[in-house]
């Protein structure tokens, strides 16, 4: 597969703090790649190097097939970047905003379909102010595809969103990888780099703890299966019996309702057939999610 | 380019904060010092009573009338005309008894000038008549004055205090509208990251501040236009440079105060602290740099000081130019404290002034 960025050793200090700590990884072409940690673990400067907004101490990165040192105005042409919690001008209308970003540009695509992409048709002579949280993303997303770019840069696209908003930015986003575009995102939504991302790495401190595929990366998870359920009275026997085959918790401390987790696929079996002897309430069969992965990483849950 | 720069144009027109401070403010400005001292303006009314009908009374109703310091209007009763002194509504009154003038002349018979202690307006009233009767009076005694003045003008240009404010208008509506404008608006370009998305784009820096630039230059010239245009035609103020100088200072002096708005920008990281730092910047300005009265007035160490604040000197030569005539370079210091001040500011701002974080 093709890589479409590459990026060696890099590193980025601000005054004593090291923000981005000699980090490699590389992008493929066409794929969804993820960018997840928590607030202040590097990701927006990583991001921000690679656009070449910012310039690292030390490293190598090349987008494209060009070095972002020297060949700064060529990638420019070639990506879109949206910038975290960003705002547009105040006094311009929706397609006028376009149509004046897609003059810095030697290519254009039409701006009634960008809009009409994002149902923002009928909202192309209202100022920015005028649209919801979840329109105006949308609208800052489609400003950074004005160039027909082939890389999207979307930092913390969702950040701050409602649910409905998040599923339709969601969408959006699975439509633009559609159109074979390279999509680089962050976030510190777990579930969200789940559902998009084909790729992820996790960041923390300015290092990448982990990267891989999607579903790789959680199955490397200490506990890749689990189980739960709700059982008034667990007998100590039974508990005990469980407790040789999973770690038994409580979920958020409710005495009745119990989370299994697993190593192995044989041992989750035979948890199962213990559990579905007391013929338990609400029984549910899982595996991890990117956010356990995170947790056992780091110690710590994302949201806190 | 273009499009920058149209839609700049666009956003100027739109946005109603910075149309108060382009166009509304001086406006007003010159609104109300034009309905004080523009044309048709008088140091009051006087009410005449005039009760003989001799050749000197006759003179001085003349006098009076031709004199534009006044407007005269002609009464019959003295008690209504003091009462009217005392509410205001006339600055004095001058009251010429029966049979005042008549020769032989009589003792008793004097002219009165009735005025109120507490207002100003009534001092060039008696001078003006204590001089008429001085001139009757050497005439009736054909005597030739011994000692006399002359009054020799350096120019026989008629100038008004709303000629001196107009000039001084102007510039503080560029001042304002540049170091305000800029400052707060790149600010707040920072703020909402407006500039940094920008720098995601192939589009020079260059080329959006210059495509700034002259879009406010363009909002400039018609401001300059405006403010001389009701100026001259609304309130009659006398501009007797040549105009195209007039509106070239004008624009140098609007450039100058962009650059200051742009290290206004550089060094405030939110659209409210370059809002205050602006302000620090130009109400201290407009106060001491002679928009209002002549700076030279004031204590000699602070006029040593405020003359070269950047709006004094631009001011000195708008007022040559548009009162006197003279070139802009008729006092070279001027010109010479104009440019230093666009070396400095411009020096900073390409120095400080980023589209991006690095």
């Amino acid at each position: 597969m093709k890589k479409v960025i590459e990026v060696k050793n890099l590193v980025k200090k601000y005054g004593k703090l090291t923000a981005v700590d000699d980090i490699s990884f590389y992008v493929n072409k066409g794929e969804v790649f993820g960018l997840l940690g928590e607030n202040g673990a590097g990701k927006t400067t990583t991001l921000e190097m690679i656009e070449g907004l910012r310039r690292p101490i030390s490293g190598k990165i090349n987008v494209l097939d060009c070095d972002v040192r020297k060949k700064l105005e060529c990638i420019k042409e070639r990506i879109g970047v949206q910038l975290q919690s960003s705002a547009y001008y105040q006094f311009l209308t929706l397609s006028e905003i376009l149509s004046l970003f897609g003059s810095f540009y030697s290519k254009n695509l039409n701006i009634d379909e960008l809009l009409e992409m994002v149902d923002l048709r009928e909202k192309s002579s209202s100022y920015v102010g005028s649209l919801s949280g979840g329109q105006k993303q949308r609208f800052s997303i489609i400003a950074s595809l004005i160039n027909d770019p082939e890389i999207v840069f979307l930092d913390e696209p969702t950040t701050g969103l409602d649910p409905l908003a998040r599923r339709n930015l969601w969408d959006l986003i699975t439509k633009i990888k559609s159109q074979g575009k390279t999509v680089v995102l962050t976030t510190h939504y777990m579930e969200e780099a789940e559902v998009l991302c084909d790729r992820v790495a996790i960041m923390e401190s300015g290092k990448i703890l982990a990267m891989d595929e999607t579903h790789k990366l959680i199955e490397r998870s200490r506990y890749p299966f689990t189980i739960t359920f709700i059982k008034e009275k667990l007998s100590s026997t039974l508990l005990k019996k469980l407790k040789n085959l999973a770690v038994v918790e409580n979920i958020f401390g409710k005495e009745n309702k119990y989370l299994l987790k697993i190593k192995t696929n044989k041992e989750m079996n035979e948890a199962l057939n213990v559990v579905q002897m007391m013929n338990p309430e609400s029984l549910t069969v899982g595996r991890a999610t990117l956010e356990d992965l995170f947790v056992e990483l780091t110690g710590k849950t994302i949201e806190d | 380019m273009w499009k920058l720069f149209i839609s700049n144009l666009k956003m100027l027109a739109r946005n109603r904060q910075s149309l108060f401070w382009v166009l509304f403010f001086p406006l007003m400005f010159t609104f109300i010092f034009g309905l004080f001292f523009g044309k048709n303006t008088s140091l009051g009314t006087v009410t005449l009573l005039n009760k003989s009908d001799s050749q000197i009374a006759i003179g001085l109703t003349e006098v009076l009338e031709k004199s534009d310091l006044y407007i005269i209007q002609n009464g019959t009763d003295i008690d209504s005309a003091r009462e009217d002194i005392k509410k205001g509504k006339i600055a004095a009154a001058v009251y010429i008894p029966e049979d005042f003038g008549s020769l032989p002349a009589q003792d008793d018979l004097q002219i009165e000038i009735i005025y109120d202690p507490g207002s100003q307006s009534y001092s060039g009233l008696t001078a003006l008549v204590n001089q008429y009767l001085t001139s009757v009076n050497f005439q009736i005694q054909n005597s030739v004055p011994i000692f006399s003045s002359k009054l020799e003008p350096v120019t026989d240009r008629e100038l008004t205090y709303f000629d001196f404010i107009l000039a001084g208008v102007l510039g503080l509506a560029l001042m304002n509208s540049s170091i305000i404008g800029i400052g707060v608006n790149m600010a707040k370009y920072r703020e909402d990251k407006i500039l940094k998305r920008i720098t995601t784009t192939p589009v020079k820096s260059w080329k959006f501040v210059l495509a700034e630039v002259i879009s406010r230059l363009m909002i400039n010239l018609l401001q300059i236009t405006i403010i001389l245009a009701v100026g001259k035609y609304l309130f009659g103020a006398h501009i007797y440079g040549n105009i195209l100088v007039i509106v070239v200072m004008a624009m140098i002096g609007a450039f100058l105060f962009q650059t200051i708005g742009f290290v206004v920008a550089s060094f405030s990281k939110t659209a409210d602290a370059a809002q205050g730092m602006a302000q620090a910047i130009t109400i201290p300005m407009m106060f001491l740099a002679g928009v209002f009265f002549p700076i030279d007035s004031l204590p000699k160490w602070l006029y040593l000081i405020v003359q070269y604040l950047p709006l004094a000197p631009l001011l000195r030569i708008l007022r040559g130019v548009m009162l006197e005539g003279n070139s802009p370079f008729f006092e070279p210091k001027n010109i010479m404290i104009v440019t230093a001040w666009v070396v400095i500011s411009l020096g900073i701002s390409i120095w400080k002034f980023r589209l991006s974080d690095e």
